[in-house]
């Protein structure tokens, strides 16, 4: 009983089910009192009426007068449930359809309900005894026999609908109990797996979209991101786990092979300078996946402002087009029409983000095209305010089915073989996108590659 | 520097020159690194105090004359590095400061020299780039900034007319070379490194995965040095540049 109580769904239905007997019972009180309560007062209200009518002409008039009234409305009225008697003080009837002193009536006034035996039966009738001037009794009844079985049909009626409303309330609670602790019991059990970790489980959900199925909605919204999250934490570690390994056994051999042999001075510095090139390539990638950490955490939000992609774009361009000249590469950049006379492409973002995304991209044009190639860097304003950066390279592009991995950490692909990098590049592209809830698309240059940042007006 | 420099910059001279040995300050409280640094810079002919935190280091900061100091953000003792530059440059003393910090990234440098540092320098940093900031800060200290013309060797720049003479002959130079080379030729004898060019001529503050700089510098040297036979400007290797009519 008290596990039951401590149940939010049971405490829930009980309440309910008392509030709707409740107003089932103020509603039945209603009933009665408009329905048999308002026909006894009807007929107390017509015999007080005609017993003060014969007392008013007993007064003005004498006993003659009265006697005469009585019977012309027993005559006349021929209403056979009117009862009347006018007795002496000896309580011998003188005149009236009670033809003698009815039993139950007691020698001084008042209201009485009694029996009264009739060739078709007993019947009930209420019987106003009121004192005349003289010594005499006026009797005005009514025979009630009717009223009573009609108040009894609707007594029983009442009482009945109250037992079927506490039946229905009680079976109607239970089946709310049931059906709100079973979507909860679904829940909890889920929930549970989850807890033991099995992020794929999701909460049923029905076609009633109820607040149960919303809220299940929500949650599985909620699970699936904390389960992309989670993959992609595991994804990371494991990429640099197995992806720094490589380097770290590299610069650990190099070290180990000095300490091994001795070698002369002038060959111990060149491993040196080269252990220490080693090293600062590990710090640059472990800058860049710090980087990532943080642009990934959300953070960098808080320093959003207005920025203007094309001024962004502009100081990328400045820095790479000597060394895409130096290269024996064409570098083209194209600014926004109107750029330089306050028609700016703007954008809400981190500038120096956004500089990364950009240079990164350039960076990768350059360094993937051929000698003699074309890399393009253009500005363009959106038909919706926003902005589009495109990059465009005539290197070997990316093949089809590794499109969907470039931006992952350390994915370098088949085209990369020989050329430095750390893989980390298009993945903070990917993430600075992803902050700025831009987009990233990569298309087909025939040859190379086209790369876009869709930018949201801001 | 040489006779020409000497003549032309005047007042120059106050502070310490390139090779004059400094009076330099290390507020870290890491051993190791502390070492290595008090090490390097000592080796380098300099002087050098080290206090191992902030208590130690604001008491030395204030009762010493020190060339620079150089300063880890995150100190044990409850006085971090941001609060002893606040308090340093709130009585007034203006000695350059680099701040160290384990944090690297653009706004948490704008945060370091928000609060007064002078430069900034993100953990791990290569000796050379430290020494090559420490260099400078000392002589940025002293160097007027009000000269119309620099000079190293027989190259002149003048700041006025924006134009660069080599021996006399005129160098036709894009906006972005005048600005490389100005920036070297006021931080002519010393090293200046990738990152510093980066920060003060670009004001680039990402990280390019290809050597921008090396390009850029090699196109200067076309134009400066591959003419008149003896270079002026010097690349040394895993620092950086320096440009030198000394040697």
């Amino acid at each position: 009983m008290f596990r039951l109580w401590q149940s939010t769904a049971f405490r829930i239905t009980l309440g309910y089910t008392l509030v709707f007997l409740l107003s089932f019972q103020v509603l039945l009180g209603f009933l009665w009192w408009r329905t048999a309560a308002t026909l006894d007062r009807e007929i107390e209200a017509v015999m007080a009426a005609d017993a003060q009518a014969v007392i008013d002409l007993y007064d003005t008039s004498g006993l003659r007068s009265a006697v005469v009234a009585i019977k012309e409305r027993l005559d006349v009225a021929g209403d056979r449930l009117a009862l009347y008697g006018l007795a002496d003080r000896d309580l011998d009837p003188i005149v009236g359809n009670l033809t003698r002193w009815p039993q139950g009536v007691g020698a001084e006034p008042g209201t009485y309900e009694i029996t009264l035996p009739t060739p078709l039966g007993d019947r009930t009738a209420r019987i106003l005894h009121l004192w005349l001037g003289g010594g005499y009794h006026l009797l005005v009844g009514r025979d009630i026999q009717d009223r009573l079985a009609l108040r009894r049909l609707i007594y029983d009626g009442l009482i009945w609908s109250a037992v079927l409303a506490v039946g229905l309330a009680a079976a109607g609670g239970l089946l709310m109990r049931l059906a709100v602790f079973r979507r909860v019991d679904a829940i909890t059990r889920t929930t549970a797996a989850i807890v033991h970790g099995d992020l794929s489980q999701r909460l049923p959900t029905r076609r009633a979209a109820d607040e149960f199925d919303q809220l299940a909605g929500t949650i599985n919204d909620m699970l699936q991101q904390i389960q992309v999250l989670v993959g992609g934490v595991q994804n990371a570690s494991n990429a640099v786990a197995h992806d720094l390994r490589t380097p770290l056994t590299e610069l650990r051999g190099r070290l180990e092979g000095l300490l091994r042999a001795p070698r002369p001075i002038a060959d111990t510095r060149a491993e040196v300078a080269e252990a220490v090139a080693d090293l600062d390539r590990l710090i640059g990638v472990f800058n860049a996946l710090l980087r990532l950490a943080e642009i990934d955490s959300g953070t960098r939000l808080a320093g959003f402002r207005a920025v203007d992609l094309g001024a962004v774009a502009a100081e990328v361009a400045e820095v790479y087009e000597a060394v895409a000249e130096d290269r024996g590469l064409r570098f083209a950049f194209t600014p926004v029409e109107g750029a330089g006379e306050g028609a700016g492409v703007m954008v809400t973002g981190d500038p120096f983000l956004l500089a990364q995304a950009v240079g990164n991209l350039v960076d990768n044009a350059v360094k993937f095209s051929p000698p003699g190639g074309r890399v393009g860097l253009a500005v363009s304003r959106a038909a919706d305010g926003g902005g589009t950066v495109t990059v465009t390279d005539d290197g070997p592009g990316i093949p089809e089915d590794e499109k969907p991995h470039v931006t992952e950490r350390f994915f370098r692909g088949t085209a990369t073989a020989g050329t430095a990098g750390t893989g980390l590049g298009l993945a903070t592209v990917a993430a600075v996108m992803r902050l700025h809830g831009g987009t990233m698309d990569l298309a087909d240059n025939g040859p190379g590659l086209v790369v876009r940042l869709g930018f949201k007006a801001g | 520097m040489d006779a020409i420099a000497n003549r032309e910059l005047g007042a120059r001279h106050a502070g310490p020159t390139p090779h004059e040995p400094m009076k330099i300050l290390i507020v870290e409280d890491n051993d190791r690194v502390a070492q290595f640094v008090c090490k390097g810079l000592r080796q380098a002919g300099h002087a050098v105090d080290h206090a191992a935190n902030g208590r130690d280091g604001l008491f030395l900061a204030s009762s010493e004359p020190y060339d620079v100091i150089v300063l880890d953000r995150m100190l044990p003792g409850g006085i971090d590095g941001l609060s002893i530059v606040d308090a340093l440059r709130r009585t007034g003393n203006q000695t350059p400061i680099l701040i160290l910090s384990a944090m690297g990234e653009v706004e948490d440098r704008i945060r370091g020299l928000r609060a007064g540092g002078d430069d900034y320098l993100a953990k791990p940093f290569a000796f050379g780039e430290l020494e090559a900031r420490v260099t400078a800060l000392a002589r940025r200290n002293t160097g007027p900034a009000n000269e119309t013309v620099l000079a190293v060797a027989d190259l002149r720049m003048d700041l006025l007319a924006r134009k660069v003479t080599r021996d006399g002959q005129a160098i036709a130079l894009q906006p972005r070379e005048y600005t490389l080379l100005e920036y070297l030729m006021r931080h002519a004898g010393q090293v200046v490194t990738r990152t510093m060019l980066l920060e003060n001529v670009w004001d680039y503050h990402f990280d390019p995965q290809t050597n921008v700089i090396d390009v850029q510098i090699s196109k200067l040297r076309q134009k400066i040095d591959a003419p008149f036979g003896r270079p002026l400007l010097h690349t040394l290797r895993g620092v950086g540049y320096r440009l030198d009519g000394d040697v």
